[in-house]
């Protein structure tokens, strides 16, 4: 670490008012979100400090909601600010920029020519119409990638629309919604791709995957990027399941379920029981999301008394292709095809003769046989759920 | 005569490009083009309406809760479902944060950088800075520190988010001091708008996208803990909006006085009322409904008299339907302000363009005799009236100024409210209102959920078969907002509201935008 380059950094920083203390606190929570313990703090001031210009990265929109800049506004640590002030130089991200129209486009082409910038792309890629599904700068939305894309270091796919189209790709995919990878390998453009699905995307997992793209080479044990799985996602964050790490697991354990429009289903709730009844993908949903949380940490989904629907799960159900909301929906019914790890795609009422207790007693067992101990009142057993929606047209 | 293209327009939600011909430094004529079609509506076909629920919210990432709610309501109109009491209590807290949070956003990250120039911040002096902002009556923060950090960040030469942004434009007309004031509360908004989504985040699990309001009513079920954590965050959000978006709001506006007399707009306006009184009678709405045809004259909309055209455009059929019997066939031949230019539809209220969003909200409100609204807005043209040396009626709000200025009162207005829901909420559940949720009777009907999202009035149109969706329609705030001409060549409102706009430098026509982010499209 050149020593020069850490006295211009520090410059930097007591410029910003940020001083050394702050710094690598801030280098620690950011060892805590990657997965690391915070004595990499040191290791990641130091690779931080390495370079005194900001990282360049362009955030581009393609076809979303903007739900996931609205997620990074909630972000927890560091804040917004120093994200965009201390941390990168977003060049592009339409919802925030200053400049619009002829000058914000100059900010892509004058960061392009430049190289060495980080894309993040929000939204599904739209190539419905001749890719006039999304036009941008008077011109389909894909020209606009295809001359950005290939001159990026990494590209990061945030939320499940870029990933695989998410809903927006949902049946019949009236608009021709695919995810940045396909488009991507369909385009023969090599340039690494970094998937973090969910609707929207986790705003905590961005900036672990921002530090760990600035700090790639420089930890080579903590490395998030060295651990993609198969679908590109980091490992660390999508190895395992809401189900294994849910605060309501207990409940489900022991047979106590929330039922919805139920007479006790307040009381029932307010104790936290399990929402697996009311069709909750948590089993099948590989996030972390009861760790890190949502909103500065304030709360998640199934904590609020939704089942988990999934917004990250299409690759699991459907083999790496597909996307959550045909994979989720109904999302109040029971899953129509649960994969376990090690088992394959099983239909939930087989899961007992499939895999003879082993697994399965995590699922479903623990359900029916509080019904017939009598523990849980007025629950439909499997077979019963499964008839319902057949009669309603439930499952697809 | 000039063409001034602004594409893509950001710092608004979603894709959007406007067109002015400019000459003489005004603008003579405006096209509007949306930019990004998805087809939520036919994705949500052959799914069940808990399932639109929790889908259609993904139309908006701004207002997820907006869209939500309207399709939720929908349904329920569909399954004639009645909600309990609760359910309604909850759902009101959850849509005003949703409002609290949209509105700072849209204030300070989205507009601001429209009228405050950051790099003038540079040249401010401390002491005044500080005198401004006692007499200005606004909150003050360590602007020494601000403005070194933001030094800092300039001499460095790489200007993030702020790259090529019109500093030095000769509309920005703040002084040096009050841009240093805008830019530390500008800092500081991001927190607030984090803080009222946090409101959400405990009521509907996270933000954006949220959980709960499930046809039928809401399965988040109160706690004292859960209670605690939304009043004190409300307190902090409302305190805020009341002791510096509100000044601040008052101390920018002299500076742009001229944005009185422009972007006035179609002059009709149409709100379908939002926050439920415990008659569910959307007349008796906090906020209620109304419209407003060309003056000041109040009239009750009737659903059955919305149709939507797609003559200019990309859509092959379904023209001159109510979005009851709506189509959405999309069909894109290629851009021409002659022909079809646009992804949004046009909605007409009996053959005339509306314009929707708080300035219309606030219009209706203030004309149907609500207090809380009418001391606002009276108290506001006041100051404005002192500013301009004359007295300002309550028809200068339809203006550029009058639109910003219309946002931040009802920020203010509904924080004010959302005490009161808190409180309503504690008081329900300490009586031993335990009920949150219904289950639905029937499953085949067709109903409406006419609500508001901060940006407008928003409805979805819900037919249910057998259990399954079988048609699904909505026309967003944006959809008539945005709309491009009709048959008969008669102008969107932000396209009228852009006509007779100065545009000072035709190849960054700042005014325009300007007026284009009055509407929070």
């Amino acid at each position: 670490m050149a020593q020069e380059a850490r006295a211009e950094f520090s410059e930097l920083l007591a410029a910003r008012g940020v001083s050394r203390r702050d710094f690598l606190k801030y280098c620690g929570s950011v060892a805590a979100l990657l997965g690391m313990s915070e004595m990499y703090a040191p290791q990641i001031a130091s690779a931080i400090e390495s370079g005194s210009k900001l990282q360049p990265a362009l955030w581009l929109a393609h076809g979303l909601c903007t739900g996931c800049t609205e997620s990074m506004a909630q972000v927890n640590t560091p804040d917004v600010p120093t994200i965009v002030l201390d941390l990168l130089s977003v060049n592009y991200w339409e919802t925030v920029m200053a400049a619009a129209g002829t000058q914000a486009e100059e900010n892509i082409k004058a960061t392009v020519d430049k190289g060495g910038f980080v894309l993040i792309v929000e939204g599904s890629v739209m190539e419905g119409f001749n890719g006039n599904a999304l036009r941008i700068g008077g011109r389909p939305g894909v020209e606009e990638l295809k001359e950005v894309a290939p001159k990026a270091a990494a590209i990061i796919a945030v939320g499940s629309c870029a990933v695989d189209g998410g809903w927006v790709a949902g049946n019949p995919n009236p608009a021709g919604a695919t995810g940045v990878s396909a488009w991507a390998a369909k385009n023969n453009i090599k340039v690494p791709v970094i998937n973090l699905p969910t609707c929207p995307v986790n705003p905590e997992w961005v900036v672990a995957i921002l530090v760990d793209v600035l700090l790639a080479g420089e930890l080579a044990d903590g490395s998030i990027l060295k651990k993609l799985d198969a679908q590109g996602r980091p490992s660390l964050i999508f190895g395992q399941t809401i189900h294994d790490n849910c605060p309501r697991r207990g409940h489900f354990e022991n047979g106590e379920f929330v039922v919805y429009g139920a007479a006790d289903q307040a009381e029932k709730e307010a104790k936290g029981w399990c929402l697996y009844q009311m069709g909750c993908k948590g089993p099948q949903t590989y996030t972390n999301c009861p760790l890190v949380r949502w909103n500065k940490a304030v709360n998640w989904c199934v904590e609020s008394g939704s089942p988990c629907i999934g917004c990250g799960t299409a690759d699991a159900l459907k083999g790496g292709t597909g996307n959550w909301v045909d994979a989720g929906t109904p999302f109040l019914g029971r899953a129509a095809n649960v994969r376990l790890p090690g088992v394959g795609g099983v239909q939930p009422s087989t899961i007992g003769a499939v895999v003879g207790g082993v697994a399965a007693a995590g699922l479903v067992v623990h359900g029916v046989a509080s019904v017939a101990k009598g523990r849980v009142k007025g629950v439909p057993t499997e077979t019963e759920k499964a008839y319902d929606m057949k009669k309603k047209g439930g499952d697809k | 005569m000039a063409r001034a293209v602004i594409d893509p327009v950001t710092r608004i939600e979603g894709h959007l490009r406007v067109e002015v011909e400019v000459d003489n430094g005004v603008v003579k004529d405006a096209w509007v083009s949306g930019g990004l079609y998805r087809g939520m509506e036919t994705v949500l076909l052959d799914r069940q309406p808990t399932d639109a629920f929790y889908i259609a919210q993904r139309i908006c990432g701004v207002c997820p809760i907006s869209h939500g709610h309207a399709s939720t309501m929908g349904s329920e109109a569909a399954l004639g479902i009645k909600i309990p009491n609760n359910a309604r209590i909850i759902r009101n807290i959850i849509e005003g944060a949703e409002t609290l949070h949209s509105h700072i956003l849209w204030f300070y990250t989205l507009t601001a950088l429209d009228y405050v120039d950051v790099v003038s911040a540079l040249s401010a002096n401390i002491a005044d800075t500080y005198a401004l902002a006692a007499s200005a009556g606004t909150s003050t923060a360590d602007f020494g520190a601000i403005q070194k950090r933001l030094k800092g960040f300039v001499d460095n030469g790489q200007l993030s988010i702020f790259t090529n942004g019109y500093w030095g434009h000769p509309a920005m007309k703040l002084p040096p001091e009050l841009n240093l004031i805008a830019v530390a509360h500008y800092l500081e908004a991001l927190e607030m708008q984090a803080e009222a989504a946090q409101i959400i985040a405990v009521m509907g699990g996270k933000f954006p996208h949220f959980m709960t309001s499930l046809p039928g009513g809401t399965v988040w079920i109160p706690t004292e803990e859960k209670l605690d954590e939304i009043y004190f965050r409300w307190q902090n959000v409302r305190n805020w909006i009341a002791n510096t978006m509100i000044p601040d709001t008052l101390a920018i506006a002299p500076f742009y006085l001229d944005a009185a007399g422009y972007g006035k707009g179609v002059g009709n306006h149409m709100a379908w009322g939002v926050f439920d009184d415990k008659s569910m009678d959307p007349l008796k709405r906090t906020l209620p409904r109304g419209m407003l045809m060309g003056g000041l004259d109040l009239t009750q909309p009737d659903p059955a008299k919305i149709k939507e055209y797609i003559d200019h455009s990309w859509y092959s059929s379904g023209d001159g339907l109510n979005p009851a019997q709506g189509e959405t066939k999309a069909a894109f031949d290629a851009y021409s302000t002659d022909a079809k230019y646009s992804w949004v539809k046009a909605p007409r209220y009996d053959e005339k363009p509306m314009e929707v969003g708080p300035l219309s909200r606030m219009l209706v409100a203030y004309v149907s005799g609500n207090a809380g609204v009418k001391s606002l807005v009276d108290s506001t043209l006041a100051v404005l009236s002192k500013a301009a040396g004359t007295t300002l009626p309550a028809t200068v709000l339809e203006s550029l100024l009058g639109r910003v200025a219309a946002r931040n009162l009802e920020a203010m207005y509904v924080a004010d409210e959302m005490g009161k829901w808190i409180v309503e909420l504690v008081g329900a559940v300490k009586g031993g209102d335990s009920s949150y949720f219904v289950e639905p009777a029937v499953d085949a009907g067709a109903g409406a959920g006419l609500w508001e999202a901060p940006r407008g009035a928003l409805g979805h149109w819900v037919s249910v078969k057998g259990g399954k969706i079988d048609r699904y329609q909505v026309v967003t705030p944006s959809t008539w907002d945005c709309s491009p001409r009709d048959a008969k060549g008669v102008r969107g409102p932000m396209e009228e509201a852009l006509v007779g706009a100065p545009i000072a430098d035709v190849t960054k026509p700042l005014e325009a935008l300007r007026i284009v982010h009055s509407f929070d499209p």
